[in-house]
Formats: structure tokens, sequence, C-alpha cells
């Protein structure tokens, strides 16, 4: 099991993957790194390239219009991510533990239509979603009609077009997180709850005391999963609002690719890329910290 | 698996319709897509909304057809989703056994540079990469949309959680009866991990079919090539002019068919293999 023989197949068999993942994710990483530093056409070979420092920086956080459209989709996705988490966590966790502890007839079945709904293409869920939210002949606002709630605007107003997008991605996702939560729902063993009962915990104290703090871990990777897909929100963007109205669900992987494709302002799109890398490492770390302070309490 | 909540009769019947409700709200979308692609385009502008179509007509799935080469559509998804989904699964399965049953130098931390791409958003990378392929000469083509697909650290990282599960008796057996590596990983242990083989074979299928972003960069406006996804953009902007929403729901309901009908039958393999691959933590 040592010498010459395994370190040639161990090489075979991590070149196909290693391979691959070397070039055309870590090498484009390192690019976008040194990219971000460049002024540099996305049009032209990276051999003509000019260092330029901080400038793409200084520019994409400047006062000029550059800057504060990069805020603003910085802010929209933060916004946009948030809200995403906050609803999708608790749903999840709540759905999971319908399906899995009360367990009613039909329960199976629920699981697969909410999975069924992460399988579809985004570009389908906008399609339709571009239909149901039509102020005047979508469904949506006659539902609520018939329960007194009087017209939406939904996508067509600023105030209320990043909410409208939250909404379509915590339908198309919340399936997933449940999955998940049931499977960390399965890892807390029957004798747990058994022994609660035994000391007189019943209902919300058994949640509040045994699930959540069991469930913690689950909670952590799935917050973290569902930023990480939040921030990459396009397709709606991209087919129906454009960014809009006024700029209000202009989100950061859209801006990104309209600086640094179609613009082709490679050194821009770059400078944003690293920007939000770090936003994300930075928000990653915060929720471990948090989570690991709450462990020493 | 927890005992059923004992709950009060009136608890039942809430949760019963909290079930019904949940059910409802998921598949709503999906049916009124189907229904409005039924629909005539008059009635798919009405106001308040017509929720069923007076003679449900398939005459936008033909209309579809004339505006859009669906044919070549489906057959450019199949070709991107199918080899790119290939590729995973023979990159995995021998990458997974390396890092499952090899002991190397440095394996620990190439191991933890490949998971690390798994939380890298396609973004941050795009605009290199768009440059890199192009520079190839792959830009406009199905192969740059294929070729940086073939690997990738979700697939390494489930293949090595199950691959450390298959007794390693079973290898040394093989080895010692004279089968190459390669036979080892593809005849041996490729069967003992088919339940999660199929599982990532449905969700690397899935999300290329379904993938958006990196066709749209790579093939822009090269419509021969566009796999359905992107053609059904195209349906829109015919759609600005003519409102017809019957055919772009009709071109909406044939691109989710293919995912929806794989996912139907394997999804007991996906549900298992999230549930025991530790991916919880």
């Amino acid at each position: 099991m040592t010498g010459f023989g395994l370190r040639r197949s161990t090489i075979a068999m991590l070149a196909p993957s290693v391979g691959p993942i070397a070039v055309f994710v870590l090498l484009p990483l390192l690019l976008t790194l040194w990219l971000a530093f460049q002024r540099w056409s996305s049009q032209t070979p990276f051999s003509t390239a000019t260092f330029v420092g901080l400038d793409n920086f200084r520019e994409i956080f400047g006062a000029g219009s550059v800057g504060s459209d990069f805020k603003r989709a910085l802010t929209n996705t933060a916004l946009y991510s948030a809200l995403s988490i906050a609803l999708i966590l608790p749903l999840s966790v709540l759905f999971g533990m319908l399906i899995h502890q009360a367990r009613p007839r039909g329960a199976t079945l629920l699981r697969t239509i909410l999975f069924a709904t992460y399988m579809v293409p985004m570009i389908a869920v906008a399609l339709v979603f571009s239909k149901l939210y039509s102020p005047t002949e979508g469904p949506l606002n006659q539902v609520l009609g018939l329960v007194g709630i009087g017209r939406q605007p939904w996508l067509s107003s600023p105030s209320s077009a990043l909410v409208s997008l939250v909404i379509l991605n915590v339908w198309q996702q919340v399936g997933y997180f449940t999955v998940l939560a049931i499977a960390g729902l399965t890892q807390i063993p029957d004798s747990v709850y058994e022994a609660a009962k035994i000391d007189g915990a019943r209902g919300p104290r058994l949640f509040v005391s045994i699930t959540l703090p069991l469930l913690k871990r689950t909670l952590v990777f799935c917050a973290v999963i569902a930023l990480i897909n939040a921030v990459q929100v396009f397709e709606p963007v991209a087919l129906i609002t454009q960014g809009g109205p006024v700029g209000a669900t202009n989100v950061v992987t859209y801006h990104i690719r309209r600086v640094g494709i179609e613009r082709a302002q490679g050194g821009l799109g770059s400078a944003m890329a690293v920007t939000l890398l770090l936003a994300l490492v930075v928000a990653v770390s915060a929720v471990f910290a948090a989570v690991r302070k709450e462990k020493q309490r | 698996m927890s005992a059923r909540l004992p709950l009060p009769t009136p608890g039942r019947g809430l949760v019963y319709l909290a079930t019904i409700a949940i059910a409802v709200a998921a598949a709503f979308p999906l049916a009124w897509m189907i229904l409005s692609s039924l629909k005539t385009p008059a009635e798919t502008m009405q106001t308040p909304p017509v929720w069923l179509p007076a003679s449900p007509s398939l005459a936008a799935y033909e209309s579809v057809a004339d505006l859009i080469a669906v044919g070549r559509s489906f057959l450019n998804s199949a070709l991107i989703a199918g080899i790119t989904t290939a590729g995973i699964l023979v990159t995995s399965l021998m990458a997974g056994f390396a890092f499952a049953k090899y002991e190397f130098r440095g394996r620990n931390t190439l191991f933890a540079a490949m998971i690390a791409t798994m939380f890298l958003p396609p973004i941050v990378t795009l605009i290199p990469l768009y440059r890199l392929v192009g520079s190839i000469g792959l830009d406009g083509n199905l192969a740059g949309v294929i070729l940086p697909n073939l690997a990738n650290a979700f697939g390494i990282f489930l293949m090595r959680q199950f691959i450390a599960g298959v007794p390693n008796e079973l290898i040394e057996a093989a080895r010692l009866d004279g089968a190459s590596e390669m036979r080892i990983v593809f005849r041996i242990v490729a069967p003992a991990v088919t339940p999660a083989l199929a599982a990532l074979a449905l969700f690397a299928f899935v999300y290329h079919w379904n993938s958006y972003l990196w066709p749209l960069t790579v093939l822009q406006g090269r419509d021969e090539a566009y796999p359905i996804v992107l053609s059904l953009s195209r349906l829109l902007s015919y759609n600005r002019s003519a409102i017809n929403t019957n055919l772009v729901m009709a071109g909406a309901t044939l691109a989710v068919l293919p995912p929806l009908v794989l996912f139907v039958f394997l999804q007991r393999f996906f549900v298992k293999t999230i549930v025991s691959s530790g991916m919880t933590g």
C-alpha cells in the first residue's frame, strides 16, 4: 500500500476532478482577485490588463453612479438574503416537525410536493410568478381580495418588488430545507424526549429546551446554504424586473454580470466580486462565531 | 424515527388543515402554469383572472414549437445535463475513492480546498471564466457550457462520505485477486454506493438542466445552441409584443417536465442520501 505504484494511482484517481476544479474554479478565483486591481476590458486578453491599485474599489464605493449602483445592489442582496433566511428557517423547521413528528396521513406526499418545487427551473418559476403577481390579471390579488386585502402592486412598485422576489425564493427553496430539517430531527433520539417528559416538560417547553438546541447544527448549516443560494438570485431579475423598478431589485449577481460581462468592465466587475466574497466570508464567520460564543456560555 | 406525537383531537384537525394548506400553496404555481398553458390568449388576459379554461386546448404547445426550436433546445439541454452528469459521476467516484481509501500527504488539505469551492457563488469567478473559455475558442459552443462543470466539489464530498463506509476487506480481496484500482472503483465500489450515485445523478442532472447564468454567458446570442431554459427567455421577448401568456406557460411546462419526472423516479434515493450523508453536520 506504499511506494510509487500507489502514488501513481492516487494521481490517476484525483486528476480528472482536481484538474478541472483547479483550472475552472481556483484559477478563475485567483484571476478575479488579480483583476480587481487592474483596468481590463473583458473583451480583450488578460495581457491587456493594467495595474490601477485600489482605483476599482475606490470607484465601486465612491460617490459616483458606479458606487451608488453597487452599494444599492449590495444592500438589496443583503436584505433579500436576510429576509429569505428569516422566512425559510422557521418555515422549514415547522414543516419538518409537521411531517416528521405530527406525521399526518399524506405526510410523505406533502414532502414530495414541497421538494418538487426545488426541482423546477428558476426560469419557469420566474415566468409563472410574474403572472401570479400581475396586479390586475393575477390570481394572487384576486384571492387576497376575497379575504378583504386590497390590491398589492407586487413587482411593479419599488417598495414591494424585492419582497415579492423573496416570496418566490422561499416558495422554491423551503422544500429542500424542510428535508434538511427532517434529517436533523431524525438525529434527535426519542429517549431525550421521553426523559424530558418524565421531568414534566410539555409542548412549547419541549421545543425550546430539546428540539431547538439539538437542531442547532442543522440550522447553522441551513443558514449558510440559504445565504449562499440567496446571493445567487439572478433569473427573476434578468428576466422580469431587469433590476427595477428604480433599482429596487438590482441584486449583486445581476449587477456584477451587467458590469463585468455586458459592459465589459472586467476590472470593476472583479472588484465587486471580491467585495461580495469578502462580505460572504465575514457573514459566515459571524454566524459560526455567534454559535461558538453561545456554546461557551 | 420518533413516535407519532400524541395530539388531542382538535390538534389533529389543525395538523391536517395545515398539511392541506401547505400542499396547496406549494402546488398552486405549477397548477396555474399548466392551466394557463391550456387557455386561449383572451382567457389569460381577463380581469378578474379565469381559473379554468372553458375549452382546454393544446394549441399553445403547437405554437411554441413554431416559435422556438423546441426539439433542438431539448436536445441541447439533454446534451448539457447528460454529459455533465456522466462526467460528475465518474470524476466524483474516483476522487471520492482516493480521499476515502488512500493515505497520502496533503490529503486533508487538498480535500478542504476542494470542498471550499462548494461554497463559492459562481458569480465570483464568472468574469475570468468567461474570458478563459473564450480564449480556448469554446464560447458560443455547447462544449464551453459543459467543460468547466465536469467535476464538482459536492460530488467528491458525497462520494467520499459513502465510500468511507465500504468495507476495506472488500477492496483488499479484489486487490488480492489482481483487480486494477480502476476496476475496483467501477466494479466493486460503485455497486456498493448505488443509492448515493443515483442521488448525485439526480442532483447533477436537474442542476445543469435548470442552470441559466453560465449558458447565457457562454452562448450569448447563439440561438441554435440554446438549452430549453434559454429558449424560454426568448419566448418571453416574443410575448412582449404578442402577449400570449398561454405560449409562455406551455414552454415553461415543457421545460419543467424532465426534471420533475426524473425527481419522481429517483426521489427516494435523494431524500435517503441527504438524511444519511451527514450533510447537516
